[in-house]
Formats: structure tokens, C-alpha cells, sequence
């Protein structure tokens, strides 16, 4: 036979309804959560384009001068379709890693 | 078209193998009710209670790798909320964690509904004695799930329930309450849980 002091603590302690409150707050973790990625990835982009730049860096002080690297390695051709082609980097790279979720039900 | 039921630590798997945030709203929605409660019940307070639970399913989020395959999510989920309160306690040492009863306008002694008597019931019991008791009859854990959730001993755990539940039953009596008839529309006692 259960002891009734038993039974009345767990009608007294029980978890109250949360109703249309827990959709709302399901909405807002979710929104923390995108924040979260979002910001691991700005992180990783930003220490990666950092490592990068000091590779390239790395990379021209071992192969000679600077003018050198944008006269035969980079003709001005090529310079002008460098906006070009980081828009189209950008365009990928928010293509690939978007993570927008409806957050409808 | 059939809907299967996924296995939480299903979802756990999706999560960490491939960022499945589908499967972590999954999760959110599953235990946001028992967590929030839970926090709500140590800290009596419910703005506090929502903001604490955010941070754990957050923590949660950034740490599922670390939940063992054999674990429960459950327990784990409630045991960085307990971490989460305590920490809000000492961040906060010189107020005072549990919120004052609210004052309903109604006299405890005439009270019969939970959400007004529970307040004024888990201010008579300290911090430690408050969480095993919320977690053992409104979560109906288990003694050996209290002692993963604080990180307790079970002997500690045991007396606990009991001391704390010796205090609310002694308030109880000295408000005029009877204990039986509170426990006439009561939920079935899981009976293994408080032996």
C-alpha cells in the first residue's frame, strides 16, 4: 500500500503545464543554437583566413619579390576576375554552409 | 504513413555525426517541459527557471559528444541543469536563490492547489534537499538517477528524500493540511522510486 504522503508530494510537486510557452521556447533555443554556429564558423573562417594569409605571406617571402607574385603570376587579366570569382566563393560558401531552419512547426 | 518513435540517443547520434539540428529541436521539444519544471521547482522562479534551461540545452548542444553512448539523456540533460543552478546560486550568493512564496492573496492553510502550495512546501527544505525531492516525485527518478543527476551519495540521497520529506509533511500538519486528502486525486506513486 503506497504511503499517502508519497502520493500527495508527487501531485503537490508535479511539473506545472508549459502549454504554447514550450513552442516559444523551443523557438528561442533553436535561435541561440543557429547563433552558436554561426558563430564557430565565423571563428573558424576568421582563423583560418589568418592561417592563410600567413602561408600566402609564407609563400611569396620564399619565391621573391612581391611584384613579381601580381606581374607573372598574377597577370592584370587575371587580377580584374578576382572580384568575380571571391563574389562567386562568397555566393558557394553561404550557399553550402547555410543553416537557416524553418522555424515553424 | 506510420510514424516511428526516435530513439533519443538516436538523436543524440544525428546531432554529433552530422549537426542534425532537426534532431536536436527533437530533443528540445522532448525534455523542455521536465527541465523547465525542474528549474522551476529549485528556483521558484519561472523567468529564472526558462533563462537557466536555455543555457542548458545550449551547454547541452555544445557538449552532446561527451554523453556516453550507455547514458541516459535525461539524466544528463538534469544534471547540467542542476550544475547550471547552482552555479546561477553562486553567481547570485548574496541574494537569495529561492524566490519568496508569491503571495496569491490566499491563505496556505486553504490552499489546495499544487501551484500555490509547492512554493510555500520546497521553501522549508535547503537546496540539496529540494532538488532530490523535486527530482524523485515530480521526475520520478529513481534513487540511483538522483545520485547521477547531483552527484551525491545514495546514502546522502536517501536521507535526504526522507528528512525532506519529514519537513514537508510536518508543515503540511501544522497548516491544516490533510495529507490524505491531498493525495486523493494524486498521479499512481511509482512506488520503487521512494521505498
Amino acid at each position: 500500500m503506497p504511503d499517502p504522503i508519497d502520493q500527495a508530494l508527487e501531485k503537490l510537486l508535479a511539473y506545472p503545464e508549459t502549454g504554447s510557452g514550450g513552442d516559444l521556447f523551443v523557438v528561442d533555443v533553436m535561435k541561440k543554437v543557429q547563433a552558436e554556429r554561426r558563430r564557430r564558423r565565423l571563428i573558424l573562417a576568421l582563423f583560418g583566413g589568418i592561417g592563410a594569409l600567413f602561408g600566402l605571406a609564407g609563400a611569396v617571402m620564399l619565391s621573391g619579390s612581391i611584384s613579381h607574385v601580381f606581374t607573372e603570376l598574377l597577370p592584370n587579366r587575371l587580377l580584374f576576375q578576382l572580384p568575380l570569382f571571391a563574389a562567386g566563393a562568397v555566393a558557394f560558401y553561404v550557399w553550402a554552409m547555410n543553416d537557416d531552419l524553418p522555424l515553424g512547426t | 504513413m506510420g510514424s516511428k518513435v526516435i530513439s533519443d540517443m538516436e538523436l543524440v547520434a544525428r546531432v554529433t555525426g552530422s549537426d542534425d539540428q532537426a534532431a536536436f529541436r527533437l530533443i528540445v521539444e522532448r525534455h523542455q517541459a521536465a527541465i523547465r519544471g525542474f528549474l522551476a521547482r529549485l528556483s521558484g522562479d519561472h523567468g529564472t527557471a526558462d533563462d537557466l534551461a536555455q543555457d542548458t540545452f545550449l551547454l547541452a548542444y555544445r557538449k552532446l559528444h561527451t554523453l556516453q553512448s550507455g547514458g541516459s539523456l535525461r539524466s544528463w540533460l538534469h544534471s547540467i541543469a542542476y550544475r547550471q543552478f547552482l552555479q546561477h546560486g553562486r553567481r547570485h550568493a548574496r541574494q537569495q536563490v529561492m524566490a519568496e512564496p508569491p503571495d496569491s492573496g490566499s491563505d496556505p492553510r486553504q490552499a489546495m492547489d499544487a501551484e500555490i502550495l509547492a512554493p510555500h512546501l520546497l521553501a522549508q527544505v535547503n537546496e540539496s534537499e529540494r532538488a532530490c525531492l523535486t527530482l524523485a516525485y515530480a521526475a520520478g527518478m529513481s534513487h540511483p538517477e538522483i545520485v547521477e543527476v547531483t552527484g551525491l551519495a545514495l546514502g546522502t540521497v536517501k536521507s535526504h528524500i526522507t528528512r525532506g520529506k519529514r519537513k514537508l509533511q510536518d508543515w503540511l500538519q501544522e497548516h491544516d493540511h490533510s495529507v490524505s486528502e491531498l493525495a486523493g486525486a494524486g498521479r499512481p506513486p511509482s512506488e520503487a522510486n521512494h521505498a
